[in-house]
This record gives C-alpha cells, sequence and structure tokens, in this order.
C-alpha cells in the first residue's frame, strides 16, 4: 500500500468540516452506549483510550483473535450496511471475500463515516470514555474526522485521478447522508475500537474510511489499491496505542489531524507505532471552532537503528520504539506526479492484479484461521502417533489400484580396475650406441667394498652389540647369583643366630624360673615362720586361761590321787563297813549271850534267892563295856547308813560331758563336799575305828 | 639370462647365507676372547670349528685383558678355555696341548715352564696340568685351589662354586706336594678338617 503524503496535507480542512459535523451525531450514540457498556461489566477503559484504539485502525493484531471477533461483526454489519452501499454501485465491485466485507459495508454507506452494523461485540463494547464526559463529544468527531482523512488519503493513494472528483463530494452533498449515517452508525465504530479488539475496528474503520473516500471519485482503480482488511490482522495489537494522546476537546478542525495520525499507524504496522504522534501535531488552523490540545510531550523522534544517544534523549516512559516512515514500504517516496496511476489498455489494470491478490491472500489467511480455530485431535501420548483411519460407513473396494509386476535388472559385476599403466614420457634425445666388452663395466672388488663393509661393519657392530649384551646379562646373573649366595650365608647366619638367640632365652627363661623358684620358696619360709610366730605370740595369752579353765573344770587331775578317790576308797568304806559289820553282829552276839547269861544268872541268883535271898548281881561282866558298845552302836550305823544312801558320784561325773561350766562347778562343788565328807567319814571313821579298836 | 656368468653391478653379488652368522659367531668370539694374535687363534677357532671341536672361545670377557706382556699371559678364562676343551679327557697329548696353548696366544716358554713342575712324559694327566696352571695363576695355594674350584665347578658363575671333595682332595695333595714348604701332615689334617664340615 503505498499513500501519496502530499495528498492528505492540502485536504485536510474541507474533510475536517464535514468530519466535525458528522461526528456530533456520532457522539451522541456513542455515549449511550458507553453507559450500557459500563452496565455491563467490560472493562472500564477509559474513553479516551477507547478512542485511540479506535483512532488507530492501522494496528491489527496479527493473531487469530482478530479474525473470530472479526467475522461474526461483519455478517451483522452486512445487512445494514448494505443499504447505504448500494448507492454506489461502484463499490459494489470492491473485494468480495468474508473479510471484505467489513470493508465492504462501509463502503457501501459511503456517506457515513461509520458502517452502520449493530454487532453484539460492538454493543458490548464499553463507552469509548466513560471517564471523561466532556470528551465524548469530541472522540466521536476525531473517529469522523479519521474516517474522513482515511477516505482522502485514499485518494491520495488512488492517485491523482481521484483528487478532483473528491471536492465535489466533500463540499456539499454527501453531508447530509453522513450526518444520518454518523448516527446509526457511529455506536458501532465509537465502542467497537475500544473493546472487542482495537485491531478489528480499526480494519473496520478504515475500511470503511476508503470506501467512503473513494465512492465520490467514482474511480474503480483506486479503490483496491489499499488492502485494508489485510492490514488489521497483520497489525493488530489489542493494547491501545500509548502514542495517542489526544485530548480533543470539542473542536472538529483538531480531530483532522488526530485521525490522520491514526491512519498514519494503521498504514504503517505495529513498528512504526510510536512516530505518529509527531505527525499528529499539525492542526488545521482553517476550524476555529474546537481547540485542539495535545497531551503527548514533545520528543525526538526515534531512529529504529539507534546509533548513539541511546537513552539520554528518548523519554523512559515509552519504551516502544518507534519506526522511520520513510523506510516503510507502504509509504512512495518521491514525485507522485510522475507516477503512472492510470492503466494502459494493453495491460490488465494493476488495481485488478492487486484486488485479486488481495482476495486469495485473504482467502488462505482466513482458511489458515479456520484450520487453526478448528478443533483438532489432541495430541497423541508419547510412543505413539495418529493414524489415519477410514470412518466411512461402507467399505470400498480400492478399485484404481495399480498393478505391479516386479522386474528384476541386474547390472554387470564390477571389474577391478587395470593398473594404470607405467607412465613411460616420450624418449627425447638422440640413441647413441657403444661397446662394452666384459668386464668393463663392473670391478668386483671395487663393487664389493660398500657390500663388505656393510658386512663386516654390520657384523662387527651386531657381534658387538650382542656381546655387550650377552656380557651384561651374564654380569647381571653372577652377581644375581654372588647376591644370592650372600643372601643364603646371610639367612643360615641369620638362623644360627636365631637358633642361638633362642637357646639363650630358654636358658634364661630356665634360671628365672629357678630364681623364682627359690625367691617364692624363701617366701613362704618366711610367711610360715611368721605365722608361727604370731601364732604362738597369740596363743600364748590363750593357753593358760585355757588350761586354767580347764584346769578349773577339772580336766586335769592326778590318776593316783583320782584311783585312790574313786577306786581305793569305796573299797575301803565298803571293807570298813564290813569289818563294823562283823564287829557289830559280834557285839550283838555277845551282848546277847551276855544277856542270856545274865538272865540265867539272874534267875539263877532269884532261884538262889529264893534259896539264898540275898544274892549279890553281876557286875564284872556286861556293865560299863557293854553300855559303850552300845552307845556307840548306833551312831556307826547312822554312817554306815548315810554312805551306802550315797552312791559314788565320781563315777556319774566322769561320765557326763563337762561343757556346761556351771554343772561343771555345781559338781566340782559336789565333788568337793563329797571329799569333805569322805574326809570328815574317814576321820570319823578313823575314829570310829580308833573307838573300835580302843 | 642372456649373460648368466657375467656380473654388471653389485646386485648380482652373491653372498651365501651362512656366512654373516658365521662372521658374527667369529667377531663375537674375537671381541671376547681377545686374543693377542687374532690371525692364529682365527685358525685355532676354524679348525676347532671345522672338526667339531670345543671353540677356543671365553664364555666371558674378561676385564685384565691381554697381560701377557707383564705376566704369564694365562688367565683363568684362558685356562677355562683350556679346560674345555680337554677336560673329556683324562690324560692329554703334550703336543696337543701345546697346540691348542699356542692357539690361544700364550708363550710356548710358559708352557715349558709349567711342564717342568712336573716333569712328564708324552702325556700329562688334565687335571694336574689345571692345576698347576692354576698356581700360575696366583700366588698362594689358596688362591689357586679357588681358581682351580671356580674352574671345575659346575655351579653357575657367581654362585658357591662347589666341586667334589675328592677332586680337590687330589689337587690339593698334589699341589701340595710340590710345594716343599708345606708339610705333609698339615696338609692332611687340614683336608681331614676339611672332610668333616663336608
Amino acid at each position: 500500500m503505498r499513500r501519496h503524503w502530499g495528498g492528505p496535507c492540502r485536504c485536510v480542512p474541507p474533510r475536517v468540516l464535514r468530519g466535525a459535523k458528522q461526528h456530533r451525531g456520532l457522539h451522541r450514540r456513542q455515549a449511550g452506549n458507553a453507559g450500557k457498556a459500563a452496565e455491563r461489566g467490560g472493562s472500564p477503559l477509559p474513553g479516551r483510550e477507547g478512542w485511540r484504539c479506535r483512532e488507530t485502525p492501522g494496528e491489527p493484531s496479527p493473531g487469530p483473535g482478530t479474525y473470530q471477533s472479526w467475522e461474526p461483526r461483519r455478517q451483522r454489519e452486512r445487512p445494514e450496511a448494505g443499504s447505504p452501499g448500494r448507492r454506489r454501485g461502484r463499490e459494489e465491485k470492491q473485494p468480495r471475500t468474508p473479510l471484505m466485507s467489513g470493508a465492504r459495508g462501509p463502503g457501501r454507506m459511503a456517506p457515513t463515516p461509520t458502517p452502520g452494523s449493530y454487532s453484539p461485540k460492538w454493543g458490548r463494547g464499553p463507552p469509548p470514555c466513560p471517564a471523561k464526559p466532556s470528551t465524548k463529544a469530541t472522540i466521536p468527531t476525531s473517529r469522523e474526522g479519521e474516517l474522513q482523512t482515511s477516505r482522502r488519503i485514499c485518494k491520495g493513494g488512488a492517485g491523482g485521478r481521484s483528487q478532483e472528483p473528491e471536492v465535489p463530494w466533500r463540499a456539499g452533498p454527501p453531508l447530509k447522508p453522513a450526518r444520518r449515517n454518523c448516527l446509526e452508525a457511529t455506536p458501532l465504530g465509537g465502542t467497537r475500537g475500544c473493546w472487542a479488539t482495537g485491531t478489528g475496528v480499526a480494519v473496520w474503520l478504515c475500511a470503511a474510511g476508503t470506501q467512503l473516500s473513494v465512492a465520490p471519485t467514482s474511480c474503480p482503480g483506486n479503490l483496491p489499491s489499499r488492502p485494508l482488511p489485510f492490514l488489521p490482522p497483520l497489525l493488530g495489537s489489542r493494547s491501545p496505542c500509548p502514542w495517542h494522546h489526544v485530548r480533543l476537546s470539542r473542536s472538529h478542525d483538531t480531530l483532522a489531524p488526530t485521525c490522520f495520525k491514526a491512519k498514519l499507524h494503521r498504514k504503517r504496522g505495529s513498528l512504526t507505532t510510536d512516530g505518529a504522534s509527531a505527525l499528529t501535531r499539525r492542526t488545521s488552523p482553517a476550524m476555529g471552532t474546537y481547540t485542539y490540545t495535545y497531551t503527548s510531550r514533545p520528543r525526538a523522534l526515534p531512529c529504529q537503528r539507534r546509533r548513539y544517544r541511546d537513552n539520554l534523549m528518548e523519554p523512559t516512559e515509552e519504551p516502544v520504539s518507534y519506526g522511520n516512515i520513510m523506510y516503510d514500504r507502504r509509504v512512495i517516496r518521491g514525485n507522485t506526479y510522475a507516477l503512472q496511476t492510470g492503466l494502459l489498455p494493453g495491460q490488465p489494470d494493476p488495481l485488478e492484479i492487486q484486488r485479486q491478490q488481495q482476495a486469495r491472500r485473504r482467502a488462505l489467511a482466513r482458511k489458515r484461521a479456520q484450520e487453526q480455530l478448528r478443533p483438532r485431535t489432541p495430541e497423541p501420548v508419547e510412543g505413539r502417533k495418529h493414524m489415519d483411519v477410514q470412518t466411512e460407513l461402507y467399505l470400498e473396494e480400492i478399485a484404481d489400484r495399480i498393478i505391479e509386476v516386479d522386474m528384476e535388472c541386474q547390472t554387470d559385476a564390477f571389474l577391478d580396475r587395470p593398473p594404470t599403466p607405467l607412465f613411460i614420457p616420450a624418449k627425447t634425445g638422440k640413441d647413441v650406441a657403444t661397446q662394452i666388452l666384459e668386464g668393463e663395466l663392473f670391478d668386483f672388488d671395487l663393487e664389493v667394498t660398500p657390500m663388505l663393509e656393510v658386512l663386516v661393519g654390520k657384523t662387527i657392530e651386531q657381534a658387538l652389540l650382542e656381546v655387550m649384551e650377552e656380557e651384561e646379562l651374564a654380569n647381571l646373573r653372577a652377581g644375581q647369583r654372588a647376591y644370592e649366595e650372600l643372601r643364603n650365608a646371610e639367612l643360615a647366619e641369620v638362623q644360627r643366630l636365631e637358633e642361638q638367640e633362642r637357646r639363650h632365652r630358654e636358658e634364661k627363661e630356665r634360671r628365672k624360673k629357678q630364681q623364682w623358684e627359690v625367691v617364692h620358696k624363701h617366701n613362704e619360709t618366711a610367711e610360715k615362720i611368721a605365722a608361727w610366730a604370731f601364732a604362738q605370740r597369740y596363743l600364748a595369752d590363750l593357753l593358760p586361761s585355757v588350761f586354767d579353765s580347764l584346769r578349773d573344770g577339772g580336766y586335769f587331775y592326778d590318776p593316783v590321787e583320782r584311783d585312790i578317790e574313786i577306786g581305793f576308797l569305796p573299797w575301803l568304806m565298803n571293807e570298813v563297813d564290813k569289818t563294823m559289820e562283823y564287829s557289830m553282829v559280834g557285839r550283838t552276839v555277845l551282848d546277847m549271850l551276855i544277856r542270856e547269861v545274865v538272865e540265867r544268872r539272874l534267875m539263877m541268883y532269884e532261884r538262889k534267892e529264893d534259896e539264898h535271898p540275898s544274892r549279890e548281881p553281876e557286875d564284872g561282866l556286861g556293865g560299863p563295856g557293854a553300855m559303850r558298845d552300845l552307845l556307840v552302836g548306833p551312831e556307826f550305823q547312822e554312817q554306815n547308813a548315810s554312805q551306802s544312801q550315797r552312791p559314788p558320784p565320781d563315777r556319774d561325773f566322769l561320765q557326763r560331758t563337762p561343757y556346761d561350766g556351771r554343772y561343771l562347778e555345781k559338781v566340782s562343788s559336789q565333788e568337793r563336799n563329797l571329799m569333805e565328807e569322805g574326809d570328815d567319814e574317814q576321820t570319823e571313821m578313823r575314829k570310829s575305828l580308833g573307838k573300835e579298836e580302843l | 639370462m642372456p649373460l648368466p656368468d657375467s656380473t654388471f653391478c653389485a646386485q648380482q653379488i652373491h653372498i651365501p647365507p651362512e656366512l654373516p652368522d658365521i662372521l658374527k659367531q667369529f667377531t663375537k668370539a674375537a671381541i671376547r676372547t681377545q686374543p693377542a694374535d687374532v690371525l692364529q687363534w682365527s685358525a685355532g677357532y676354524f679348525s676347532a670349528l671345522s672338526r667339531g671341536d670345543p671353540l677356543p672361545v671365553k664364555d666371558r670377557l674378561e676385564t685384565p685383558l691381554a697381560t701377557q706382556k707383564t705376566d704369564t699371559g694365562l688367565t683363568q678364562g684362558l685356562l677355562k678355555v683350556l679346560h674345555k676343551q680337554c677336560s673329556h679327557k683324562e690324560y692329554v697329548e703334550l703336543a696337543d696341548l701345546e697346540q691348542k696353548w699356542k692357539n690361544l696366544c700364550l708363550p710356548v716358554e710358559k708352557f715349558r715352564a709349567l711342564l717342568q713342575l712336573d716333569p712328564c712324559e708324552n702325556k700329562i694327566e688334565w687335571i694336574k696340568f689345571l692345576a698347576l696352571g692354576c698356581s700360575m695363576l696366583g700366588g698362594s695355594l689358596n688362591t689357586a685351589m679357588k681358581h682351580l674350584c671356580e674352574i671345575l665347578t659346575v655351579d653357575p658363575e657367581g654362585g658357591p662354586a662347589r666341586i667334589p671333595y675328592e677332586t680337590f682332595s687330589y689337587v690339593y695333595r698334589y699341589l701340595s706336594r710340590l710345594d716343599s714348604d708345606i708339610p705333609e701332615a698339615d696338609t692332611e689334617s687340614y683336608l681331614a678338617t676339611l672332610k668333616e664340615n663336608v
């Protein structure tokens, strides 16, 4: 697409005027829509931004999303746009592709700046400027202005031809219908641009604009020159164009330039987005009714290829790079007058060709979009792949199968390449012959010398080497053997020493053991002696006490005494008893005899007395002696009785174990008593015996 | 072949294949033996080679080389060579021995002087001659016996150099008998002590 730069400038004022008027109506509509959109919860884009989007129709988003948004709207548009479009038969010829239909719609409504399509999306779109009610009025106008400018540019692009007819259109009649259309159509354009996709709107607007402009000219060749519908998908970007800081305050005049700017943007594409603001600064002085304000800060137009001054001049808040319009391929450079615009009779109309190309491209793009939109089979799982399967209801034999026949073809085996023949250079020079006799050429002694040298030299060298080698080996072996000999000797010595050491150790052990035994014995003896001494000392005190106690206990006695006490005395007593008994018996018998005698004597005496009345008693025989015997007798009997009553206790005592001390004491005391008694008895017996003997 | 009997270039010279080997062996033997008169020694070498006798070649290169000018020229190596050549017979012909002596480039006067120690007719017991030679090598009886042991031993070189006691006692008696300084009793006592150790 090429635009003529010169054109727009010239045309601006009148168009702007008209656009402004038209936009008033448009604006009214937009305001209403804006309110609606806000209610529906659409994104509350500030009106200005939304407007910006609309203004920059040149930036369509290339993504498929734009197509989507496009299609439904297009369909809606068609019926509406149809009526105005029909007025101009020329526009009907314009691109028939569905994409172009959007453009076609507005084209038909040529007098109206925007196509009057009430697409649902349109309705949904938020109001272009909900935030600023005051500017609302300006916004639609600006849009209108844009349309107009686009129209104008179109004309320019179409060529010089179109300029002439455009004037009348601008000047008068179309104003009315334009405004009328505005009322209907503005809501579409205005909200549209803000909302659904900036691109879509832009495209649509552009299309409308172009066709609008074309229509009055009624020049068929011009129209197709601009492939507007294509641009939107290519250039579209949903983001609102940040570089349009145009504040439009009611002035229709100012609108025109902004619109123009917008156009530029669109044409240049997304690459050169920022550059436009500079261009838009132009204000049209002709229109006095509106004040033009422009918010963008002054800045240099940065070159896309920066050489230097990287960030110094460039405002930091706008990161987008500007493009140089001079490199835009859609801008025609050079003299426009020299450009051949008309068709040569023989050639096909270049515009026509372009249009066809456009149509083709559009169809292609649409197909691509559809392909992309079509739901697809999900990607196969890893390790598998999709295969084509016949899903027809009825199987069909493949009849057009080509009959195949196997054929064979055997090439000859490769033959070995024959060896390259020896290169024999061509003979040069002259042949000369001479006679050589036998022995002339070969002298054996001479010829054999090098061989002999080699032979002898090599032999000697080799022999020397071998001898040296063998010598070395032999030396090594000899050294090894000598070393082994030495080692053996040393080993023997070591063994000998070890043996000696072992013997020494054994001897030492033995002696140590011996000494140890001696020491052990010595210790033992010393211990024994010590124990003996200790025991002696310990027992020294013990023995007397033990002996004392034992002696006290009566364990130690004189055997003779004891024998006398136990054996002799009782026997003696018995003998004494017996003797005394004999004597007693004798006495008794004697007493009895005496008594008898006495009695007899008495009797005899009495008889005698009777016979001899006075006879004397016989005193001599039994008087005092008898009396004494009688007196002694009872005593003695008592003693004997006491003795017989008491059994000798000594024997019993001896038989008892004398461990009880008390018993011992008792026994001893008894014994003592007994002994005393014995003594007493003895004395008594002796006395009595003595008495008896006396 | 058009001209079979004529040679034109060095490539045509034919070298007998066994020549290099013979030459090499000969060179090695010469290097090892280091004869004073190479020619005479070569004559002996090749005659022995042709007859198949043991070659008059030293087993080892001897470091004290060619001392014939100062002393007898007889070395242990040479004696060993002689022993190698003659030990297969108990008695050796004097003429043969002299020839061998000469082939080893040893002076004949020394040979004669050696024989005068134990004069004999025509033949000599080889072991005796060897003992005489050993006595000539070193001054004392001990060194002579040591050389003899090293020559006679079958142990590898550098080893203990053991020889049978009978041989030793025989040679020892022989040598001590020649030496008038050593009394018979000493010899016998020494041998007796030695026998105990063995």
